[in-house]
């Protein structure tokens, strides 16, 4: 089962994330708030994929990747962004994300684009 | 343009064979000749089982051309009464919210006839109802090399949330900025709505069901129900599904306790 850990500063999308994709049979093996904490439970958790917002409170989204990656250069991560944030997006897959979704989104997309990026 | 004879069919209580003739100021079916500039809209729709088109003008055509059929409403898409500006287009963009990665710019138009909204270009004809046009605004893409306001519009397909970009010259995409807002504008329901209520339609969007909703917001049927009532009203949700709630009659307790022994092998306990 593919352990994902989702980060958004919103609790209503964290749960609605973890709601689609707990119903398609992933595994939800934690939810950060910020940038720091999804650091944090990156490395405790060891999830094999990362939903991480882009624009939160103390860490961003963009640091909170940079920092994954430099600990685990094969970290999976997409990005979760509203539309009109093209360039972060841009920065944040030369930084390594491997896709990303836009906000408001709709289930079927999501679990298609995670389960392409987990390779199930 | 020369003209062009067809031999078409044509559904009127059942399908007959009529000759159409087409140049480059209109169409002859049968006996009656239309001008492209009285044709207010075409579409494709199912009739009767056949992939058909529908021609508007004072009264409605519903027309077969076989495996001409792709060719005829190109043609017509591109002619027909409407207001067209030249532009580049990116649709889709975005399918509910993902990347469409085969999806490239392409140069036409972007058209717009008294009920759609319309993406032409030598490669596709995407007719938007503009009754599925969700929303409009300016964003900045990358296009080439260079960063470029472009404006997005999100439409329905079927179920799903295209999002399409378009890039023209700044006064067209005003223009046309303005025109969509003034559409959706009408669309819009007048009432606002709480942030319960903006919640609740965000998760019927994404696709959760009436339980996952209640569920993840802590409220019960009673108070869900009454919200989908009020989308409901207010022309923003149609009803899909009436769940039923039911409990035992004595008849239906006594079954439960029969079946319960035979999902237990027969044994007490």
């Amino acid at each position: 089962m593919v352990k994902v850990l989702i980060v958004d500063d919103t609790a209503f999308m964290r749960k609605l994330l973890k709601n689609i994709l707990f119903s398609a049979g992933f595994d939800i093996v934690g939810e950060a708030e910020n940038g720091k904490q999804a650091v944090e439970f990156y490395k405790q958790l060891k999830p094999d994929i990362v939903t991480m917002d882009i624009v939160m409170p103390e860490m961003n989204g963009i640091d909170a990747l940079k920092e994954i990656r430099r600990l685990d250069p094969n970290a999976k991560i997409v990005m979760c962004t509203a539309v009109g944030q093209e360039q972060m997006v841009k920065m944040a897959i030369k930084l390594g994300a491997k896709g990303y979704i836009v906000k408001p989104f709709q289930a079927p997309k999501v679990i298609e684009e995670l389960k392409k990026v987990a390779k199930v | 343009m020369n003209e062009t004879k067809l031999l078409a069919e044509i559904f009127d209580g059942e399908w007959k064979k009529v000759e159409v003739l087409i140049n480059g100021k209109g169409i002859t079916i049968g006996r009656d000749r239309i001008d492209f500039k009285a044709i207010m809209d075409v579409e494709i729709t199912q009739n009767e089982g056949k992939e058909t088109i529908k021609i508007r003008s004072g009264k409605d055509y519903l027309l077969n051309f076989g495996e001409r059929q792709g060719q005829v409403y190109r043609f017509l898409a591109f002619n027909i009464k409407s207001d067209k500006f030249a532009v580049y287009f990116l649709s889709p963009a975005l399918r509910g919210g993902v990347l469409v990665a085969n999806s490239k710019w392409e140069k036409g138009y972007f058209s717009i006839t008294e009920s759609a909204a319309w993406f032409l270009s030598p490669e596709k004809i995407i007719r938007v109802p503009l009754s599925a046009l969700g929303s409009a605004k300016k964003d900045k893409r990358t296009v080439g090399d260079k960063q470029r306001v472009v404006l997005a519009v999100t439409h329905l397909e079927g179920k799903e949330v295209i999002t399409s970009f378009i890039l023209c010259p700044e006064t067209t995409l005003e223009l046309l900025l303005d025109y969509l807002h003034r559409i959706l504008e009408q669309q819009k329901p007048r009432e606002k709505l709480s942030e319960l209520e903006e919640q609740i339609l965000t998760m019927v969007y994404t696709g959760l069901d009436s339980s996952n909703i209640e569920s993840i917001l802590g409220i019960n049927t009673e108070k869900l129900n009454e919200i989908y009532d009020k989308f409901v009203n207010l022309g923003i949700a149609r009803v899909v599904k009436v769940r039923k709630e039911i409990e035992l009659t004595p008849k239906g307790i006594v079954l439960v306790s029969e079946t319960a022994k035979k999902l237990g092998g027969g044994k007490s306990g």
